[in-house]
């Protein structure tokens, strides 16, 4: 509990209390996110989001 | 700690999510199917229905992935046009559409709420100005400006069945562009105002946090210009885009609300020792 309670304070903090697994895990869920952001391209995927694209903002069409 | 932050910005997202779901359901979903048949309607009473969607469908969707792969059922080569032209009985129907776009409104929370509220809000909360209840408020702010905000000065939310003159191979970039950018601008906000409040006074540091949004502003008057043109009356696109707006400040209100509220409930309970109810409070992480 010693850490600053600063921004860098904050980086060390997360780097001794998540193990290089919980690490990877983080890495591997972003990198799935943004696999999941190219599949909602797909038409079907798209057109049925298409609601939600205008309601977010984000209409692309 | 940082499990419980992460935990905590997840809560405050399923709250948010909830909320927006909500939204999607009872007035986004009603009001694009609403201006989706009067779209329909106006391209019915022109009479040259067909050669007006090909039209649209070259000008607004002509960059789409939907048009070169032509997996759609229709097949007739207009199938999408119906966001230009009007009807948007595309690859799926409407009920679908409406059930997906709610399920996806709930997700939007949470993924909000667990990116900026769990992850970001660990790293950033020694660097946010005012106490705790207001650092809540202001993620959802700089939240707000990153994801919605700062796009939306280049890229507003469009009308159902609007063409917008930009590809949309032009527009994905630019939105991603107008993010960084609004990130960027909150984060050099912050860091100024925190740097000139110890060094020179508040007035400087409210100057000092309000250079970098100036500059925000500067960008989206630099950047390629979008116009849009609607089928629907102004009052009705104007309308809709202010709802659509609404609804993301909602989200993050909600999102911001909660999460202060969380912290509260959090600490009155880490204080008098009592476990709650069990399952979200993952004991075994610190
Ligand atoms: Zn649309």
């Amino acid at each position: 509990m010693a850490t600053a309670n600063t921004v860098n304070g904050r980086i060390e903090r997360a780097r001794t209390e998540l193990s290089p697994t919980q690490m990877a895990a983080g890495a591997l869920f972003i990198a799935a996110l943004g696999f999941t952001l190219l599949f909602v391209q797909d038409p079907l995927v798209h057109d049925s989001l298409h609601n939600f694209r205008h309601a977010a903002g984000i209409a692309c069409h | 700690m940082f499990a419980q932050y992460l935990t905590r910005g997840v809560k405050a997202g399923l709250v948010a999510g909830l909320v927006f779901g909500l939204f999607m359901a009872v007035v986004a979903n009603p009001l694009v199917a609403y201006a989706d048949e009067l779209n329909h309607a106006t391209v019915e009473e022109s009479g040259h229905s067909h050669e007006a969607e090909s039209a649209h469908s070259h000008e607004s969707e002509g960059t789409h992935s939907h048009e070169s792969e032509g997996t759609h059922s229709h097949g007739s080569g207009d199938s999408h046009a119906g966001e230009g032209g009007g009807h948007h009985d595309t690859a799926v129907s409407m009920a679908v559409t409406k059930a997906v776009s709610v399920a996806a409104g709930g997700l939007w929370g949470v993924v909000l709420g667990g990116a900026f509220f769990g992850v970001a809000f660990f790293f950033l909360e020694p660097a946010i100005p005012g106490p705790d209840a207001a650092k809540s408020y202001l993620m959802g702010l700089a939240g707000f400006i990153t994801v919605s905000g700062a796009p939306w000065l280049v890229l507003p939310p469009a009308a159902p069945g609007a063409e917008q003159s930009l590809s949309v191979a032009t527009r994905l970039p630019l939105y991603a562009g107008m993010m960084l950018a609004g990130a960027l601008a909150c984060l050099s906000a912050g860091y100024a105002y925190t740097r000139l409040r110890e060094s020179s006074g508040l007035p400087a540091a409210i100057v000092g946090a309000v250079v970098p949004f100036s500059l925000l502003a500067a960008l989206a008057v630099v950047a390629p210009e979008n116009a849009v043109h609607g089928a629907l009356s102004p009052t009705l696109e104007t309308g809709l885009t202010g709802l659509f707006a609404f609804g993301q400040v909602l989200l993050w209100l909600v999102l911001a609300a909660a999460h202060a509220w969380f912290r509260l409930s959090s600490e009155s309970e880490s204080e008098s020792a009592i476990p709650t109810a069990g399952r979200d409070s993952a004991p075994a992480a610190d």
